[in-house]
């Protein structure tokens, strides 16, 4: 997918040699021009022999029309906008400068917002959006995890056309499901996503009981950025870099901010609404220690609350998570993983400060600590659920093949890959080969769903099913292809439970719209196709999607709707 | 030849290569990651055992599951066949990391020779071996190991001077 013609000077890319950090000193750039610059790389992480003077088969782009960042107003702080039924919001997508690491950044933002207006809805309201494109290329507004009508999804070319710059779209939005849920773009989300548009949207429960009792409620949106010294690594133009693992940014955000801070009193129970925007990024995120206790996820609560230590969430996904702060100090909110180093074959520790909670002397009041320890069972979930446990044990009724091919990639790059699938970890929470990534676009990487039984792929798929109609879908992860990878995979409009992870029944379900793949596995999702209309089912790394690894399904009748 | 595949047999996954098709099939756990455990071929009995560990991840309510360190937290189904019954002795399961710097003892085999636990290591050993009778059970083994197996990350290991980074400075990186 183009973006729209850019008055943009291109080709006036650097030699790749002469930009890369480790080696050489780099010239900026002219301000007026956008170059290719060496993706940054990590200091002991060698240049591959013979890429030295590659650089992405595509022309780079950057947004802002060439013109000065200061001439674009500052982005705002995320403001909380309560929407009752009945209600229109008018939402505008625009460019907006924010500073990042230091440097004035051309993003775009919602209503000049990063992120973009917090809704905040009653469940069951219906809520009008008037939608205005005002960046430089066509998008849409996806609500993700909605289960409304199809027509206003966002997703361009099936339930409406592109809205194109100074253009508008009016969507209508109902909020069938408490939680949180979220919204962005559906046209090269690698681009605009990255660059600020994405926002949530809150559901309230129509009972104060429905969540356990928490001293305050934080949203917060996980994402990050690639950067470097003289600020945005450029995108691709006509397709995206970063083919094949996605995009991996080195700086990390929360709120679109680099210095998320929260100040509470001893004993608080915070609860945390937690949506990760990254294009490619799976965070563990760890609240200094402090004990966490997992209530809800994407459509619905756990059939039971579960103390853990962690909170694993890949793009897309969203948890409801409690914390409780009972030491006074300081917390630091980090992203803990296990880096992978290929060069040097081995794993590491990394940890990515995300923000810090500091918690005063002061006695909480009132104090939820009881409350807190309580791990509640929810009986409303689990009988949710049981008219769907007959199908639980049935044959799946669809089978995908998550995969990929490859075409023109750098020799050296297919030989390193070939290398690296001696072993490829289940999840990718690094990206071990930053340069080779940055090289491969879509025109080189074809990321694909098969159709198991009838040998289709991606948009040739074609799936109907009865309104009401319950689906099993086995999904098995490749990790005999090229380059295997974990997936994100998000189905639009409906809601589904992971069943089976590699023959192993979940015991604790959820409701969800996105749930991971992970490389080597098997996983049953069981649908509830009980949302008229024409979808959208894909791979949540943006550039996987933008590869190609998505499929169109059809429920009942979407003419009568 | 070309260097790609210079490359490729370097690294041992040319043609020839014993690495196994993987297919769709019902899900029995991720093949990929099984280790499969080799006899030693050191004690009576344990000449024709072959045995697998079979690795899934644990309970989560996320998509993936993870110790708070970030490292994957995995249980294990060890199951070995073809292995004769002690005439003395226990066969007793321990898992290690690969510079055996930490040793895990997770058990003695059962009558069928297997075993289930769990770890939070990324890099590990998975070793059976053959403890005297009576003996307290210790921090590692003491008698003969029968069967060993290394997790698939193991294949994992450095290109440092090997490969297209011969030229690399390998104490840069730490190696010599």
């Amino acid at each position: 997918m183009r973006f729209a013609v850019l008055p943009l000077a291109f080709g006036l890319a650097l030699p790749a040699a002469a930009q890369h950090e480790h080696h050489h000193h780099v010239a900026p750039p002219p301000a007026d021009s956008v170059a290719w610059r060496m993706v940054p790389m990590p200091a002991n992480m060698p240049m591959m022999p013979g890429m030295e003077s590659l650089v992405p088969p595509t022309a780079p782009w950057l947004p802002g029309l060439g013109i000065d960042p200061m001439q674009f107003p500052e982005a705002e702080p995320r403001q909380v906008v309560r929407v009752e039924d009945g209600d229109t919001l008018d939402l505008t997508a625009s460019i907006v400068r924010k500073t990042i690491a230091g440097k004035p950044i051309v993003m775009f933002g919602y209503n000049r917002q990063i992120p973009g207006p917090l809704l905040r809805a009653e469940r069951g309201s219906k809520v009008i959006v008037r939608f205005t494109n005002d960046i430089e290329m066509p998008t849409t507004v996806h609500w993700h995890g909605l289960r409304h009508d199809w027509r206003f999804d966002g997703v361009p070319g099936v339930g409406q056309a592109p809205v194109e710059r100074k253009e508008s779209f009016t969507y209508e939005l109902r909020f069938p499901d408490t939680g949180i849920f979220w919204y962005h773009p559906h046209i090269r989300e690698d681009v605009q996503q990255d660059l600020g548009m994405y926002g949530n949207m809150l559901v309230d429960p129509e009972s104060d009981a429905w969540y356990a009792p928490a001293n305050r409620e934080e949203v917060v949106i996980l994402d990050d950025i690639l950067v470097d010294e003289y600020g945005l690594l450029p995108y691709g133009d006509d397709s995206p870099t970063h083919a094949l693992m996605g995009r991996f940014g080195n700086v990390m955000l929360v709120n679109g901010d680099t210095a998320y801070r929260l100040e509470v009193d001893r004993g608080e129970v915070v609860r945390f609404f937690l949506t990760n925007v990254a294009n490619s990024r799976t965070f563990n995120v760890v609240f200094g220690g402090a004990p966490i206790k997992v209530v809800a996820s994407d459509v619905s609560k756990f059939e039971r609350e579960v103390a853990v230590r962690s909170v694993v969430i890949a793009p897309a996904e969203r948890y409801v998570v409690d914390v409780l702060f009972d030491r006074p100090g300081t917390y630091t909110i980090t992203n803990t993983i296990q880096a992978v180093d290929h060069f040097r074959g081995e794993f590491f520790p990394h940890v990515d400060t995300l923000g810090a909670v500091t918690v005063s002397g002061r006695e909480a009041s009132p104090s939820f600590a009881a409350s807190f320890a309580d791990l509640r069972v929810n009986t409303d979930v689990s009988e949710d659920i049981d008219a769907f446990r007959p199908h639980f044990d049935r044959a799946p009724d669809r089978r995908l093949e998550l995969t990929l091919r490859h075409r023109d990639l750098p020799q050296i790059t297919v030989a390193m890959m070939e290398m690296d699938t001696l072993y490829v970890s289940p999840a990718e929470f690094n990206d071990p080969m930053p340069e080779m990534n940055w090289l491969s676009t879509s025109k080189q990487v074809e990321w694909i769903l098969r159709d198991l039984d009838t040998g289709r792929e991606n948009m040739d798929i074609d799936w109907r099913f009865g309104e009401g109609e319950v689906v099993k879908i086995r999904l098995f992860n490749n990790p005999k292809s090229f380059h295997p990878m974990n997936h994100p995979f998000h189905i639009h409009g409906q809601r589904f439970l992971v069943l089976d992870v590699d023959g192993v029944r979940n015991t604790n379900l959820v409701w969800k719209d996105t749930a991971i793949v992970p490389v080597g596995s098997t996983v049953d999702f069981l649908v509830d196709m009980s949302n008229p209309g024409k979808w959208m089912a894909h791979c949540h790394i943006a550039e996987h999607l933008h590869s190609g690894m998505m499929l169109g399904f059809e429920v009942g009748d979407p003419g009568t709707h | 030849m070309t260097f790609a595949t210079l490359l490729l047999v370097a690294a041992g996954i040319g043609p020839g290569s014993s690495v196994a098709e993987c297919t769709a099939v019902d899900p029995v756990g991720p093949a990929y990651y099984a280790i499969e455990l080799v006899t030693t071929r050191r004690v009576p009995g344990s000449y024709m055992a072959t045995g697998t560990a079979s690795v899934s991840y644990a309970a989560s309510p996320f998509g993936i599951s993870l110790a708070e360190d970030g490292s994957y937290a995995l249980d294990l189904s060890i199951g070995v066949e073809r292995l004769a019954a002690a005439r003395t002795g226990t066969y007793v399961a321990w898992l290690t990391r690969p510079d055996l710097s930490e040793v895990v003892r997770l058990g003695p085999l059962d009558a069928e020779h297997r075993i289930t636990g769990s770890t939070a290591w990324n890099k590990f050993l998975v070793v059976i071996s053959l403890e005297p009778d009576g003996a307290a059970p210790g921090e590692r083994w003491t008698g003969p190991i029968v069967l060993r197996g290394m997790s698939r990350s193991g294949k994992m290991h450095t290109m440092a001077g090997h490969g297209p980074f011969q030229s690399e400075p390998c104490a840069t990186f730490g190696y010599r």
